[in-house]
C-alpha cells in the first residue's frame, strides 16, 4: 500500500531530477579552487606546514624572491590553508569548482612569486610584510623609517627603543648593527 | 555435491573489494570465510610521519561514509592528552555533524540494501531523502564528504543560522516515517526478502564481539553515546534503539529508529546551540606527551582510537579500531544455512565498510 502511495504521489509530483536552473545554493563555506595573493604574503611556510597531501610548497631565488606553488592534483580542499594562514593570503573561492577533470593540465599549477626587498636599513634581501598588517602596527605610531625594514633591523629598532626607555640620555650606540 | 564460491573482490553487490568465500551444498550455504585487505592504505603509519594539523586531514579519509567520525574521535583523544576542554558550542556542532553523518551513512546503507532485494524504487526513494542531508552539511562544511570540521580544540566552522536547516529536518522525518520505515517493515517484497534471514542470536553476537547497530539488533543494549556519553549526549539525552530478533529485518529497523533518534538529537542541538567560542585554543596545536584512548559511536558502531603522544610535532602512534573491523568476520556465522541468493543482503545487513576495516 505504501508503494501504491508513493506511485500515486510521484504522478501528481513534477520530475525531481534537477534542472540546471535548479541547483542548491552554493554554501558560503564551500571549498573551491585556491587563489593566493602574492601581496600579503609572508612567506612563513604555514601553509606548506598544515597541507597535508603536500600541494602546497615554496621555492627560493636567494635574494630576489621567495615562490609559492600549488599543484590542484595534490589538493583535498580541506581549507587548512586558508584557515591557518595568519595574513589571510590565501582563499578557496566558493564561485569556481574545487574539482576539475584535466587535474594534470598546467593551468592547474599555480606559482605566484614573493619579491624581495632591500632593508632599507642594512640592505638585506627580506619579505615586506603585506601592506594590510603594516597598517595596522604602524597605526600605532610607530617610526615611518622602520617601515622598509628587514626582521632583523625592526628586532633591533624595537631593543633600541627599549634601551632608550631605560636610558633616557639617548646613549644608544648607533654601531649596533646586528650581525648577518 | 558441495561446492566451493568465490564472491568477491571485485564485488557485485558493495563498492568495495572483500571477498567472502562460500562452501554450498545446492542452494544452502554450508560454511564461509571472510577475507579483507585489499585496500589497504596504511594510515596508521602514515599518521606516524604527519604533523597534528595534517594528520587530521589523513585520518578524515580513513573512511569515506564516516569520515567526520575518524577526525573527531582522533581530536577527542589529542584534547585529551593536552588537557583541553571543548567549548559547549564547539561540541554541539560536533554532535551536529556526528548525527548527520549518521543519518547519511544509514540512509546510504537502506538505498544499498533496498537494492540488494532488488527494490529498486525503495532505493530511489531512499537517496532522494539522503540527498537531503548532504544539502544540510555541505551547506554547514562546505563539503558533501569530508566536512573538515574537526580541529584540536574545537570546530573550524560554525552554524551560524540553526533554524535554517530545521526545514530538511522536518522533510527527512516525513520522508522517514511515511515511506521508508513503514515500506521496510510492511511491504511483502521487503519482508520476504529480511525476516528470519541471516539470525544473529545473542549469544553469537557476544561471541563474535559484534558492535553498534548489529549488536543492537541481536539484543545487546551497547551504544557508547549512553554507556559512555561524550560531546553532547549527556544534555540532549539519548536512547538507544534494541531489537531481540537479530535478523536482517531487525537490523533494518533499528537503523531506521535510529535515524528518527539522529533526526531528534540534531533538532534539539540545533534549537539549543550555546553562544561561545568555536574553539578552545588558538594557532597551530601542541601536544605534550601522553596517551589516551577514545571511544565513539560511529554509523557502524563503536570506533576506537588510542593516540600517543611523544611531544613532537607528529603523533607516536596512532591504532584505530573501526567497527567494521569486528562486525564484517560475524558474516561468518549469519550465513551457515541461509540460502546463496540471501548472501548479498545478509552481508550488506552487516553494513561493512571496507576503507575503515584496511585503513
Amino acid at each position: 500500500m505504501a508503494m501504491l502511495k508513493t506511485i500515486l504521489g510521484n504522478l501528481l509530483r513534477p520530475s525531481r531530477t534537477r534542472a540546471p536552473a535548479d541547483m542548491p545554493v552554493v554554501p558560503p563555506t564551500y571549498r573551491g579552487a585556491l587563489t593566493h595573493d602574492a601581496g600579503r604574503c609572508t612567506a612563513c611556510g604555514t601553509c606548506a606546514f598544515v597541507c597535508a597531501p603536500k600541494a602546497i610548497h615554496f621555492t627560493q631565488d636567494p635574494g630576489i624572491s621567495v615562490s609559492w606553488h600549488f599543484f590542484i592534483g595534490q589538493c583535498s580542499f580541506c581549507g587548512l590553508c586558508e584557515q591557518n594562514c595568519p595574513t589571510r593570503a590565501i582563499h578557496l573561492r566558493a564561485d569556481v569548482p574545487g574539482s576539475t577533470n584535466s587535474a594534470g593540465g598546467d593551468g592547474l599549477r599555480l606559482e605566484s612569486v614573493i619579491h624581495l626587498q632591500p632593508c632599507t636599513r642594512c640592505g638585506a634581501a627580506h619579505v615586506p610584510l603585506p601592506a594590510a598588517t603594516m597598517d595596522a602596527l604602524w597605526a600605532a605610531g610607530a617610526d615611518e623609517a622602520e617601515r622598509g625594514y628587514c626582521p632583523d633591523c625592526r628586532r633591533w629598532a624595537a631593543s633600541a627603543r627599549l634601551r632608550t626607555a631605560f636610558t633616557p640620555d639617548g646613549a644608544v650606540a648607533e654601531g649596533g648593527r646586528h650581525d648577518r | 555435491m558441495p561446492y566451493s564460491f568465490p564472491l568477491g573482490p571485485y564485488h557485485p553487490a558493495l563498492e568495495e573489494p572483500f571477498k567472502v568465500k562460500v562452501q554450498c551444498k545446492g542452494e544452502v550455504i554450508e560454511s564461509a570465510t571472510v577475507e579483507v585487505g585489499f585496500s589497504y592504505r596504511g594510515i596508521e603509519l602514515l599518521a606516524q610521519k604527519r604533523n597534528w594539523v595534517e594528520v587530521i586531514t589523513l585520518i578524515e579519509r580513513v573512511c569515506g561514509i564516516c569520515s567526520n567520525t575518524h577526525a573527531m574521535t582522533f581530536c577527542l583523544a589529542a584534547e585529551t592528552i593536552a588537557g583541553i576542554e571543548l567549548p559547549k558550542r564547539a561540541a554541539h556542532i560536533r554532535t551536529i555533524i556526528a548525527e548527520l553523518e549518521r543519518l547519511h551513512s544509514h540512509l546510504l546503507w537502506a538505498g544499498v540494501g533496498a537494492e540488494d532485494i532488488g527494490f529498486h524504487s525503495l532505493f530511489m526513494e531512499v537517496f532522494t531523502l539522503r540527498e537531503r542531508v548532504m544539502d544540510t552539511l555541505e551547506a554547514i562544511s562546505g563539503n558533501r564528504v569530508n566536512y573538515g570540521m574537526n580541529c584540536i580544540g574545537g570546530v573550524l566552522r560554525d552554524i551560524p543560522d540553526p533554524a535554517a536547516h530545521l526545514p530538511a529536518l522536518d522533510a527527512l522525518a516525513k520522508g522517514l516515517g511515511e515511506v521508508v520505515i513503514p515500506t521496510f517493515t510492511q511491504n511483502p517484497t521487503a519482508l520476504a526478502r529480511t525476516r528470519g534471514v541471516g539470525r544473529l542470536s545473542r549469544e553469537q553476537a557476544v561471541e563474535w564481539a559484534v558492535v553498534g547497530p548489529v549488536a543492537r539488533a541481536s539484543g545487546l543494549d551497547i551504544d557508547v553515546r549512553k554507556d559512555q556519553p561524550y560531546l553532547s549526549y549527556a544534555d540532549l539525552g539519548f536512547e538507544s534503539v534494541v531489537r531481540p530478533e537479530g535478523d536482517v529485518q531487525a537490523r533494518v529497523v533499528v537503523r531506521a529508529l535510529e535515524m528518527m533518534e539522529s533526526v531528534r538529537l540534531i533538532r534539539e542541538a540545533l534549537l539549543s546551540l550555546p553562544p561561545g567560542p568555536l574553539r578552545a585554543t588558538q594557532g597551530l596545536p601542541e601536544i605534550p606527551a601522553g596517551e589516551a584512548t577514545i571511544r565513539t559511536e560511529a554509523p557502524r558502531g563503536e570506533a576506537f582510537y588510542y593516540v600517543a603522544s611523544e611531544g613532537g610535532a607528529s603523533p607516536a602512534r596512532v591504532k584505530i579500531r573501526t567497527p567494521s573491523f569486528v562486525n564484517i568476520p560475524a558474516i561468518e556465522p549469519m550465513v551457515m544455512g541461509q540460502p546463496l541468493a540471501d548472501l548479498s543482503i545478509i552481508q550488506a545487513s552487516v553494513d561493512p565498510c571496507i576503507s575503515c576495516t584496511d585503513r
